[in-house]
């Protein structure tokens, strides 16, 4: 169980959280929704250990994630917005470079299966310049297979379904929920409460503080 | 499952990979910077005159201030590719320390731009009217310093992440970090000139980048963590 307690972010002058309270269920999906600007990327960045707090904590079984960040960021995948690729790169170079710098082994055998999972493997020498939006993101998603066969236990995502069409959203929650067989944690910010058929927990920014079950 | 490779030195050596190969792929960049290079150096002949005695003794200098000026622009690159595509969110979210990615990334930078473009320097010393026999120690001192240039203008990458007019700040931050590099430079070519000793300057020269070295990467990694926490 992640606990946020507390929580108060502030970007610059502006306050986005102040004592913000809120539990998410290890094991299942958590779903940030809210208004544009209402924190939810923000949120995730904190979770992330990106983004620093004002006041509060988020701790992981009664223990601060922002004193073992090392530990902490180990367990985690994070994918936002921005995707992570580098435009001079291929989709597999991209990947390749990223399984290295986890420290994983980049074999061509592992590397093949991850782009099949989210069905990208024949344009796997496509420079990420050459890429529609939807491909760019499924090239990121296709890090999360690596779940499957290191020792990941949470998913960060940030608007993951934006980009992708209805074929890839079926791979995207084949994925999830092959993670959440093995235990793994989702938490997605978006505003898109159907990306998933199966029940999942709701943090909702615009009416903070509450905890919804669909 | 973590591999035998998982070191430190292997994530080291790919980053360092993962920069060559993006460089390679865009050697416009290096064109740029020795194209303007020598646009500077070729404006100095302009207004001083084709005196090759007046050109020969200032040459040694107008050389190390074209490096200074042409990489200016190219400084902030080293840093904000990788911001902006969340990349460096990416390293963060692995157990390396940040500092070593960073000085991978120094390195990387001087190795692909700054040492062509040094390399370069025969072809800028012919149009100075330098003589040839001082040109192994003007490539000598500007490799060294120029690690000492990559390492501020990591720094200095890293200051401006994020920020708006960052190109117009970084130059009026950076470059008068550079002075003293720029100094000791010029010195070792000009005490060579004289018939002195230029080890001296070379060794202060070693001594400032290596200084660098070690303080950089810390510098610019606190940077970064700002900049991937906004």
């Amino acid at each position: 169980m992640i606990n946020l307690e507390n929580l108060t972010i502030q970007r610059g002058s502006r306050t986005i959280f102040s004592d913000f309270n809120s539990v998410i269920e290890t094991g299942l999906v958590t779903i940030i929704k809210g208004e544009n600007g209402s924190g939810k990327s923000t949120l995730l960045r904190a979770l992330a250990g990106f983004t620093p707090l004002e006041n509060g904590k988020i701790k992981l079984n009664k223990k601060s994630i922002l004193l073992s960040t090392a530990e902490w960021s180990q367990k985690l995948i994070f994918i936002d917005t921005k995707n992570g690729l580098s435009t001079d790169l291929t989709i597999i170079e991209n990947l390749k470079f990223w399984v290295g710098i986890k420290g994983w082994s980049t074999s061509e055998e592992n590397l093949k299966k991850a782009l099949k999972s989210v069905n990208i493997d024949k344009y796997a020498n496509l420079f990420i310049s050459q890429c529609s939006e939807g491909l760019k993101k499924r090239a990121a998603l296709a890090r999360l297979y690596y779940s499957f066969i290191n020792k990941i236990d949470f998913w960060i995502l940030d608007e993951p379904t934006n980009e992708l069409d209805q074929p890839s959203r079926i791979l995207f929650q084949q994925l999830i929920s092959s993670f959440l067989k093995q235990k793994g944690t989702v938490i997605i910010a978006s505003h898109d409460l159907n990306i998933l058929e199966k029940k999942f927990n709701i943090i909702d920014l615009t009416l903070l503080n509450k905890r919804n079950i669909k | 499952m973590k591999t035998s490779h998982s070191s430190w030195t292997y994530i080291f050596i790919a980053h360092m990979k993962r920069d060559f190969l993006t460089n390679s792929r865009s050697l416009i960049d290096l064109i740029s910077i020795i194209g303007f290079m020598l646009l500077i150096i070729l404006l100095f002949p302009l207004g001083i005159g084709p005196d090759k005695e007046k050109l020969g003794i200032v040459s040694n200098a107008i050389i190390w201030i074209g490096l200074i000026i042409a990489i200016l622009p190219s400084l902030e690159k080293i840093l904000q590719k990788d911001y902006e595509s969340g990349w460096l969110d990416q390293i963060a979210t692995t157990d390396v320390p940040l500092e070593i990615v960073l000085l991978s990334k120094s390195i990387s930078y001087w190795l692909i731009v700054l040492i062509p473009t040094i390399l370069s320097s025969p072809l800028f010393a012919i149009l100075l009217s330098m003589e040839l026999k001082y040109l192994p120690w003007l490539i000598l001192s500007m490799s060294i310093g120029g690690l000492g240039i990559s390492l501020i203008g990591l720094n200095g990458s890293a200051l401006i992440l994020g920020a708006k007019r960052g190109n117009i700040l970084l130059p009026i931050l950076i470059i008068p970090l550079m002075i003293p590099i720029l100094i000791f430079g010029v010195g070792i070519n000009e005490a060579v000139k004289t018939g002195e000793s230029p080890f001296g300057n070379l060794f202060l020269l070693m001594a400032l980048t290596l200084i660098y070295l070690v303080i950089s990467p810390f510098i610019s990694a606190l940077l970064v963590r700002i900049a991937i926490g906004r």
